[in-house]
């Protein structure tokens, strides 16, 4: 164990196929089965980012993914120092989702860093969130970002830039 | 054309002994021939005749050898017991090349269940004498396998009951009241803490980790964060808004025990049994922390360094494990001898103390029951004392004088004895010496198996001897007098015969004795003297009785005071010769006691006398 590491806790959260679980899965060191996601609704993975100063450690809580928001289990949210909102860039109702989502998180635990990726940005010919959508949300002071879990594109920045607001 | 067209017709109709041979087809193809051969035969078929016996003469020449192929064939086919053969010649290359198709299993199973039913029923043996050869190995594994798991689990129990570690288990288990076996489990299944987390409550990060050495390791701050989520699962799916998170998880032979804290909880992963005190043990670790850094651990906000100090009091928990088992193998093999040596010593000292005691306590009832007048019905050892009941004689011997002298703790006998009369000789004996106070001069004693008296004794004794035995109770041995003389016999009672026989004369009147009487009276003193030492010798008290005597002449009176005067003048003549006159008593008898009757003077001098008599008594 890295003893100076600072952690903090992060969660993902998204609608139901929004590719969360791809994000982790290729990026973020993990030692638990998928099957804690269907069973205890929660897999913890972690990602160390290595800061100028110092390393920090993401534990990130891959919370089973659901587009009904109401069965959220907020618990699982206590003491998050961030979080990560994924939505599908193909289908505009994650987005949706996504923005409830926010909403909900900001009820319960207030104002807390979040980056919003829009994902799957891969497929191409499919993406249907406008430009002019993307601004709109960014100008509100959002962090939004396209990433790929296939080509890994945008998935590193959004992890590091998370990792700088919480740290600081 | 009609007319031969009918005979066509009834030509070509189906035949019964046509063997099934088409015939218009037949003659279509013979007239064919025959056009072909010559034509003008082209529009004759009337020269068919009924039956043709060419016809069958070319179908002969034709088909001769098939239709003798074929009626064979039909042959086989139609007579059962020939297909059967040539199918059995068959079958088994038949079945043999079908088995790859999977419907023959399915085709023949019925039957074969059925067949094989039928077997079993009429005949179970056929069944068994088959399936032996399958059953009996697999009996033979499944016994040995059982036998081989019997002896090692034997074999583990001996191993724990003869070892020194077992006898002190055993000794535990006795003690406590626990079955053996709890407390082999309990000693056998050690425990390890292997891991130590410390984590922080609210954002579930890991504060602080531990681990034992070469415990299998994942990442701690993963691994800690999961089991947040767990206990959260928990919390939020069973128990609702309780703060009760989930404190002990069970997994194969590894436990993990959470310990909830203000702003930690203590995570402990064990293996093995732990003991419930080690809850306290973690919790008072918990609480130390708490002490010694409450702000810090409210304030952790995911920056675990720092926390050196914290790690290294888990660092100590994960340290944690069973001690017992190590200290008992660490005891070196002299401490155990030693002890075992000193037990065996106090074994032996007690043993010996006992086996001593036993022979003692074996000798005093040996002796008790030797003694005449004693009968012991029940003797032995009853809780660390030994009892002894029976029946005892009051004249018996005292069983505490006896247990005075057998050197056994008296404080250590229970004894009660019951009185009763016996008649062994020697308790008859010894009743008869209180109730008879023979006098010195006799001896009583057993012979055989009877009593037998001796010595010498006054006659009146003898008499009241003889009726007490008389009075003895029916069955008690003889009582035989006949080795005591009476001492009137023998020379006491020949000296009180002599004395007896004795007179001294007197002249009449006269209350003195003439002096030629001296010499009679110098022989009595003598013969007096002899009397008393002879009574003193048999312990018998001699009573000489000095009578005087007077003839009838004379007045009574007067003659009552001369004999009465008589017999105290020889007392006194023979206190002059040495007899003590205590010995003595007189008697004045007058003229009533005559020798002789007075019928002339010889006879009147005879009775002027002075006479003795003698009687023994017992010395008392």
């Amino acid at each position: 164990m890295s003893a100076a590491a600072l952690q903090k806790k992060i969660c993902m959260l998204g609608g139901f196929s929004v590719g969360k679980t791809s994000l982790v899965k290729r990026y973020v060191q993990s030692i638990f089965s998928e099957n804690y996601l269907t069973t205890v609704g929660v897999k913890v993975d972690k990602k160390s980012i290595e800061l100028s100063d110092r390393l920090v450690s993401l534990i990130l809580w891959d919370l089973a993914g659901e587009d009904d928001i109401a069965s959220l289990r907020m618990s699982y949210l206590r003491g998050a120092a961030g979080y990560i909102l994924v939505a599908d860039g193909t289908r505009p109702s994650t987005l949706e989702v996504a923005l409830s989502l926010r909403q909900r998180v900001e009820a319960d635990c207030g104002p807390l860093p979040f980056v919003l990726l829009l994902n799957k940005i891969d497929l191409t010919h499919q993406w249907s969130i406008g430009d002019a959508e993307l601004k709109q949300l960014q100008d509100n002071g959002w962090r939004v970002r396209r990433s790929s879990a296939r080509t890994g594109e945008g998935v590193e920045d959004a992890f590091r830039d998370l990792a700088i607001r919480v740290a600081g | 054309m009609s007319e031969p067209a009918a005979t066509l017709e009834w030509l070509l109709r189906p035949s019964s002994t046509a063997n099934g041979i088409d015939r218009r087809a037949l003659a279509g193809l013979l007239v064919e021939l025959a056009r072909n051969v010559g034509p003008p035969h082209a529009a004759a078929p009337s020269g068919i005749v009924p039956i043709d016996p060419r016809l069958e003469q070319l179908r002969g020449l034709l088909l001769g050898r098939e239709i003798e192929v074929l009626s064979r064939l039909s042959e086989v086919v139609e007579d059962p017991e020939q297909l059967a053969a040539a199918v059995a010649r068959v079958l088994p290359t038949a079945i043999a090349q079908a088995s790859t198709d999977a419907r023959l299993g399915q085709v023949l199973a019925p039957a074969l269940e059925k067949a094989t039913q039928t077997s079993i029923r009429s005949d179970p043996r056929t069944l068994i004498n088959i399936l032996y050869p399958l059953i009996v190995p697999a009996i033979r594994k499944s016994i040995g396998e059982m036998i081989d798991e019997t002896f090692q689990s034997l074999n583990e129990t001996l191993k724990h009951s003869l070892s020194w570690r077992g006898l002190r288990w055993r000794w535990e288990a006795w003690r406590t009241g626990t079955p053996f076996t709890a407390v082999v489990l309990r000693h056998t299944l050690v425990y390890r803490i292997e891991h130590v987390f410390l984590i922080h409550r609210h954002t579930g990060l890991l504060i602080a980790h531990a681990a034992a050495k070469d415990a299998a390791s994942q990442d701690p701050q993963l691994v800690s964060s999961m089991l947040v989520a767990i206990q959260d699962f928990v919390q939020d799916s069973f128990s609702g808004a309780e703060r009760q998170g989930l404190d002990s998880l069970r997994l194969g032979e590894l436990r993990l025990w959470s310990e909830p804290g203000p702003f930690a909880t203590l995570v402990a992963v064990i293996r093995g049994n732990p003991p419930e005190g080690l809850h306290d043990g973690l919790r008072a670790v918990l609480a130390r922390i708490h002490e010694e850094r409450p702000q810090a651990l409210e304030d952790f906000s995911g920056d675990s360094s720092g926390f050196a100090d914290v790690e290294a009091q888990l660092t100590e928990c994960a340290a944690l494990r069973q001690a017992a088992q190590e200290s008992s193998r660490k005891s070196s093999p002299w401490r155990v001898i030693l002890v075992a040596g000193l037990l065996l010593l106090l074994a032996a000292a007690w043993g010996l103390q006992r086996w001593r005691s036993d022979r003692l306590w074996d000798d005093y009832v040996e002796r008790l029951q030797l003694q005449p007048g004693i009968i012991i019905t029940q003797a032995g050892r009853r809780g660390g004392k030994f009892a002894i009941a029976g029946l005892r004689d009051p004249l018996a011997a005292d069983p505490q004088q006896l247990l005075r002298d057998s050197k056994l703790d008296p404080a250590r006998i229970v004894a009660h004895w019951a009185p009763y009369q016996a008649l062994d000789p020697e308790l008859v004996l010894r009743r008869l010496r209180l109730s008879l106070d023979p006098p010195p001069s006799v001896t009583l004693a057993v012979v055989g198996n009877h009593i037998a008296a001796s010595g010498s004794a006054p006659s009146l004794w003898l008499a009241r001897a003889r009726a007490v035995s008389r009075t003895l109770p029916a069955g008690t041995s003889g009582f035989d007098f006949s080795g005591v003389r009476d001492v009137g016999d023998g020379a006491i009672g020949k000296l009180r015969a002599a004395i007896e026989s004795q007179q001294i004369r007197f002249n009449n009147g006269e209350p003195l004795p003439p002096p030629e009487e001296n010499a009679v009276l110098d022989r009595l003193a003598t013969q007096l003297e002899e009397l008393a030492t002879l009574s003193a010798a048999v312990h018998e008290t001699t009573r000489v009785t000095v009578i005087g005597h007077s003839d009838a002449t004379g007045g009574g009176t007067f003659n009552l005071s001369l004999s009465l005067a008589r017999a105290e003048a020889v007392r006194a003549l023979l206190k002059k010769r040495g007899i003590d006159p205590d010995l003595l008593a007189v008697r004045g008898a007058g003229p009533l006691e005559p020798l002789e009757a007075e019928v002339s003077d010889a006879a009147r001098s005879i009775n002027r006398r002075v006479s003795f008599t003698i009687e023994f008594e017992d010395q008392q």
